[in-house]
Formats: C-alpha cells, sequence, structure tokens
C-alpha cells in the first residue's frame, strides 16, 4: 500500500484518484450487463453469477424498476448497487411529488451521477462498487445511460459494462444499427451476454428488461412501462436462438 | 339546533377554518337565513318578478317548494327572501292592510300607496326587523310597471330591476350590464325590456344561480303582471 | 374580515376555442383604502403561460419570486418549457409544503400546452388544484364573477369573442365589489401569441 491509497480525497501525483481506480476494478470483477437502445424502446440486460449451484437462482434480482418509466441494472457489487437503487427509487417519487410526472431519464441520471460524485470527495465514505445502466423512455423518446463510480454518465446506443465489456462492445458494435426494433435489441443483447457466458446459457442465469416506447397495452394515453421478463418470456427467446 | 346557528358564522369563515357548524351557548338568534333569492324586472307596461322555491338552513334543504314571491291582488306581486317564517307573517299583515284600505276607502290600494305601506310597516319594526328584504312589483296609476326593492327596515327605492338573496351577487352584476347597460360602449342608461326579454334574462340568471349556489334551485315561479293581471309559471330549476 | 380580503382582487380565467384568456383587476388597497390602481395580479410564467394571485398582496408578490425561480431552475435543469399542467402542480406543491402556515393566495393557471390544448385551473391557499374546461374564478368578487361568467361564457369562443366575454365579466363583477376594480388588464393566449388589453374601468 502507498500513501495515496488510504484517503480517497488525495490525488495521487500522476493526477488520479485511485480509490475511483479500485472502484472501477470492482465493476470489471462483475458480471457481465449490456443495454441496447432500439428504435421503439430499450432493452437491458444482465447475466446472474453464483459462487454455488445450491443458490436459487431464480429469485435472485440483478435488475431494478426506478419508476414506471425507467428501470435499472448493476455490475460490480450488489450491496452498493442496492443502495443507490433506493436513492433513485426515492428521487423519482420526490420529483413525481413535485411536477406529478416520472423525471426524464436524463434528470434521473444526473441527480444520481451527482449522489456517486458526493461519495468520492466526501470524507470517511468510498465510491460505489458498481457501474449503472438505466434504461427509460420520456418525451425525447427511448434513451440508455451509463453511470461510473466516479460520476461520470454517459449516453449509448448500446453499452457494455462489466467483466466481458470489451468484447461484448466490440459485438454489439458489428451487430448494432439504428433502426433496430426492440423485439431485435432483445436478442441481440442474448446473443451478446452469449458470447461471454460461463456454463450453460439458461432462463434463470439472465435478467432481462425492457420498456417500449409503444405500450403494449391498447388503452389509450397508456404510459410507458418498465418491464422484467418472466423466466418464461426469457426461455422464449432462448428458444428461438439456435 | 340548527336554528340557532348564526348566516354570518355559516357564510364568513376564515381561510383555514373548516365549515363545521359552531353553536353559539350562549345566546338564543331570533333570526334564520334560509336563503334563496327572487329577482325584478319592470318593463314599459309590465312587471317581472321571480324567486326560486328552496327552502334551506346551512347545508340542509327543508323543502324544495316554499314560494317566497306572494301575488298580494290582482296587480301586485311581492317577492321575498332570507327569512322564511317573517317573510310570510310581513305578506300577512300586508294583506290585512291592504283589506283594511279596502274596507275605508272602497277602492283597491294602488301599487304607489302598498308600496308606501309596505316601507312604513318595515319601519315599524325599526328596533326588531322582519329579516326580510322585500321586491314589489305592481303597476302604477299611469300604467308602467313599478318595482320597489327595500332593505329589512323600510328603506325604500323604485327601481328598473333588483336581484336579493343568496345569489345576489350572482344575478345583479348580469342585470346591470344587460337591463342597466353598464360597461357597454355607446348604450344610453337603462333599457326597458320586452316581456320576451325579460323572461329570457329572469331564466338565465337563477339558471346560472342555481349552478353555483348551494341555497338557489328546485323551482323557479315567474310572475308577469300587466294591466290584465297576473300571469303565473313555474319552471324547473337544478335540484342538486 | 379574512386576510384573503385584505387588499381586495379579482381574478377570471376561460377557456375558449384553441385559446384561453385571463383577467385581473389592477385595484391594491388595504381593507376600504385604496392605496394603488395598478397592481399586478397576473404574471407571465412562460410564452404562454400565465398565472394570476388572487388574495394577500406581500404573498402575491413573494410567491411570484419563487415561482420564477423555480421555473429557471426548471428550464436550466431539464432544458425545456414548463408545461402549463407541470406549472400547476408545481405551484400546487409549493403551497401545500406550508399547509399549516400557508400563504394566503388563490392561484389561477391559465395556459396552452405544447398541443396548443387550452389548460385552466384554480386553486385554494393550500394547493387543492381544480381543473375545469370553462371558467374559473378567484378574490373578492368571486360570487360576481360565477354569475357573470355562468351567464356570458358559452363553448368554443374565437379570441376576440373571448376577449369580449372575459372584459364584461371582469367589469360588471368589480362594479359590484368595493374591493375590487380600478382598471383591468386582459391577456388572450393564443397559438400565434399572447394578446395584452388594459380595460379603463369606473374609478370608483
Amino acid at each position: 500500500m502507498d500513501r495515496y491509497s488510504f484517503s480517497l480525497t488525495t490525488f495521487a501525483p500522476n493526477g488520479k484518484l485511485l480509490q475511483i481506480e479500485h472502484a472501477l476494478a470492482a465493476v470489471g470483477n462483475g458480471s457481465t450487463s449490456v443495454g441496447i437502445k432500439a428504435a421503439n424502446g430499450v432493452v437491458i440486460a444482465t447475466e446472474k453469477k453464483t459462487g454455488s449451484s445450491l443458490i436459487d437462482i431464480s429469485s435472485l434480482e440483478h435488475m431494478a424498476m426506478i419508476c414506471d418509466s425507467i428501470g435499472m441494472v448493476y455490475s460490480g457489487m450488489g450491496p452498493d448497487f442496492r443502495v443507490l437503487v433506493s436513492s433513485a427509487r426515492k428521487m423519482a417519487q420526490a420529483y413525481w411529488k413535485t411536477y406529478m410526472e416520472d423525471p426524464p431519464v436524463r434528470i434521473l441520471v444526473k441527480e444520481l451521477a451527482s449522489i456517486m460524485q458526493e461519495f468520492t470527495q466526501s470524507g470517511g465514505v468510498r465510491p460505489f462498487g458498481v457501474s449503472l445502466l438505466l434504461a427509460g423512455v420520456d418525451e425525447r423518446g427511448p434513451n440508455l445511460y451509463q453511470v461510473d463510480p466516479s460520476g461520470s454518465y454517459f449516453p449509448w446506443k448500446a453499452a457494455a459494462i462489466g467483466k466481458n465489456m470489451v468484447n461484448s462492445k466490440t459485438f454489439l458494435e458489428k451487430r448494432y444499427n439504428s433502426d433496430m426494433e426492440l423485439e431485435d435489441a432483445v436478442h441481440t443483447s442474448i446473443l451478446t451476454l452469449k458470447e461471454g457466458i460461463e456454463g450453460q446459457m439458461t432462463e434463470d442465469s439472465i435478467d432481462i428488461g425492457i420498456i417500449s416506447t409503444a405500450p403494449a397495452a391498447q388503452e389509450a394515453g397508456a404510459k410507458p412501462v418498465f418491464k422484467r421478463l418472466t423466466a418464461a418470456e426469457i426461455k422464449d427467446y432462448l428458444s428461438n436462438i439456435a | 339546533m340548527d336554528f340557532m346557528m348564526h348566516s354570518e358564522q355559516q357564510n364568513q369563515l376564515e381561510p383555514t377554518q373548516a365549515p363545521v357548524e359552531r353553536h353559539s351557548h350562549n345566546q338564543w338568534n331570533p333570526y334564520v337565513d334560509n336563503g334563496g333569492t327572487s329577482l325584478i324586472i319592470a318593463g314599459k307596461d309590465f312587471v317581472l318578478v321571480a324567486s326560486d322555491a328552496r327552502q334551506s338552513v346551512g347545508y340542509n334543504i327543508n323543502t324544495r317548494y316554499d314560494p317566497k314571491a306572494y301575488e298580494l291582488s290582482n296587480k301586485t306581486v311581492l317577492a321575498t327572501s332570507v327569512c322564511s317564517a317573517d317573510a310570510k307573517r310581513l305578506c300577512e299583515v300586508l294583506e290585512q292592510r291592504a283589506q283594511l284600505y279596502y274596507h275605508k276607502h272602497e277602492r283597491q290600494i294602488s301599487t304607489q300607496a302598498l308600496a308606501q305601506q309596505l316601507s312604513n310597516t318595515l319601519y315599524s319594526r325599526r328596533m326588531f326587523p322582519y329579516y326580510v328584504f322585500p321586491l314589489l312589483g305592481g303597476i302604477d296609476a299611469e300604467g308602467k310597471g313599478a318595482a320597489y326593492s327595500y332593505d329589512a327596515i323600510g328603506n325604500m327605492e323604485r327601481v328598473t330591476y333588483k336581484a336579493f338573496g343568496s345569489a345576489s351577487a350572482l344575478v345583479q352584476p348580469f342585470l346591470d350590464n344587460q337591463i342597466g347597460m353598464k360597461n357597454q360602449r355607446g348604450a344610453e342608461g337603462e333599457r326597458m325590456l320586452t316581456r320576451e326579454e325579460a323572461l329570457r334574462l329572469a331564466i338565465d340568471s337563477f339558471t346560472g344561480a342555481a349552478e353555483r349556489d348551494i341555497y338557489t334551485g328546485d323551482w323557479l315561479d315567474i310572475f308577469i303582471i300587466d294591466a290584465a293581471g297576473v300571469h303565473k309559471e313555474t319552471r324547473e330549476l337544478k335540484h342538486d | 374580515m379574512s386576510i384573503m380580503q385584505f387588499n381586495g382582487s379579482a381574478i377570471v380565467a376561460m377557456v375558449g376555442k384553441d385559446c384561453v384568456a385571463i383577467a385581473a383587476d389592477k385595484r391594491l388597497g388595504q381593507r376600504a383604502l385604496t392605496v394603488s390602481t395598478d397592481f399586478q395580479k397576473v404574471f407571465p410564467i412562460t410564452e404562454r403561460t400565465y398565472i394570476g394571485l388572487a388574495g394577500l398582496a406581500t404573498d402575491v408578490k413573494t410567491l411570484h419570486d419563487r415561482f420564477r425561480m423555480r421555473v429557471n431552475l426548471y428550464k436550466h435543469r431539464e432544458e425545456r418549457t414548463i408545461e402549463p399542467k407541470t406549472f400547476a402542480h408545481l405551484v400546487s406543491h409549493m403551497l401545500y409544503e406550508r399547509r399549516f402556515g400557508p400563504y394566503f393566495v388563490e392561484p389561477v393557471i391559465a395556459g396552452l400546452d405544447k398541443n396548443n390544448r387550452p389548460f385552466v385551473c384554480n386553486m385554494d391557499l393550500i394547493g387543492c388544484i381544480n381543473y375545469t374546461d370553462d371558467f374559473v374564478v378567484a378574490g373578492t368578487a368571486d360570487n360576481n364573477l360565477f354569475g357573470m361568467c355562468e351567464s356570458l361564457w358559452e363553448p368554443d369562443l374565437g379570441p376576440e369573442e373571448l376577449f369580449e366575454t372575459i372584459s364584461q365579466s371582469l367589469l360588471n363583477a368589480v362594479d359590484r365589489d368595493a374591493m375590487s376594480g380600478w382598471g383591468a388588464v386582459v391577456h388572450i393566449i393564443t397559438p400565434d401569441g399572447i394578446i395584452e388589453r388594459e380595460l379603463k374601468g369606473r374609478m370608483d
């Protein structure tokens, strides 16, 4: 341990904050998550990795709904993710309470990023060991954002974070096109995960969340709603992939 | 104990006050506000008198048909408002005095004389007034429509139009505008309405009043008085 | 007399065909004493959303300042203009924050949304919103205004007809209210822009 590793708020002479680098390393150890923005919606997907075959994998939740119009997935440390989910949900509710509207995705991302930034500058805390992918629909259409432990955030057309990030990104670069429909995007996200998955991919070993700009409910005035796919729905997708 | 509620306590709530009933413990209050609205419009050779028929106390409706415009003779109608009991008593007294006049003078009392009699009757109770704001309509000696308005203690004024009662604030500005021609550029003073116009304005006034004033509604009695006598019709207003 | 009646005011907003109107008197008084005859009670919030504040004048000014701050912050954070309905909820939220020590105002909001649909609402002093598709009133001449609007207003009035209707409603209402009047200002909000006109009224 050198003397720049202890305190988060101390710059190393090379201009880096080492704790943030370490946090990114934690993200890099985490299971891979991908997101794709389609023409009519967004999909986020992640691999559910377990240390033991004895764990009831079907009840693990790696993905969370923040409000009707926004969902979130992570790579990195699960407990840190849940803290951020709780803050994000609270911010969404506060926004609703003020304006009686769901927050635009960008607004929620900014607020979330500012919390994560605060944990890189405050005393007695450590940065969050997660990167986030947020999928949502608002006035401007479908949105996909990544937020990092440093508090940086990026809008993406397609993104990957976690262990297999580099390969997944290369894969997505080849597969992505901007006319892609949501159904295609779900397939592509599964294929991307499949590239790097260890062992067999089953409906229980991945989590998929989608949000469509044209809501499935046919009633007039129906709003886009983020939805985690059920195991049965994922199974259907998997069976279509030869 | 609704009878003891003072009308001002119901109507003038502080902004942060809920409209709960408050009882005065130490003082009995002889007056009740039964709500309701009356209106009068004088034309060239006729006069229109209209009153709604709802009678209420607080949030309760006592009856949906309690007429508060009374046909005193074949050429006069008295419309009242606020306290129903006082209105009925006042009407009886006025009828008695008109009858006495008839026996004494061997002719029917003129509209102007009855108007003055009403003022005197009200003022005679200066220290314990009838809680009534009357409107008197009839045909005067020249055959013109005559409308008189009074306060509770006999202050009398001959008018061309007037609204009294719980919805007077809603109706009076409308009459100012449509009959008094107020705020109408180029218009010269009050206008004399035809019967059809007067009838339409009266109906419009009460439809609007019944929409927003909870004390006005149910039924509308309209009297049109001319040389031939009194013509009465009853129309329906909102019942909610 | 309630503090809501201390300064006196009369505000009305109406829905027309693809347009809305909002009008207010200009009197500022201290009970029966008239202090000013040029007091602003209607404020632009965006290019097509206006708010009228009836009630205690000091709160009218304070709230206008606070609304302006919140709307500017919204504009910068969200890089978009606030919609009339969203603004109404913001106002309601800010009033309810002071549930037990309220601002003594009754707001009236009128505007066109991004699809040029008319929006009109009013609320009480703690932010309970009332949406309508005809007209809303506020102030010391509220009953007078209700009577006028109820008989003069009709659906689908064009901008000029709406101007005439709201002006007649306001002028005749304030002439029977001692606490409001002394001139008025009318705003007609149309997709093509705002028509603002000052009305001369009785000065008694």
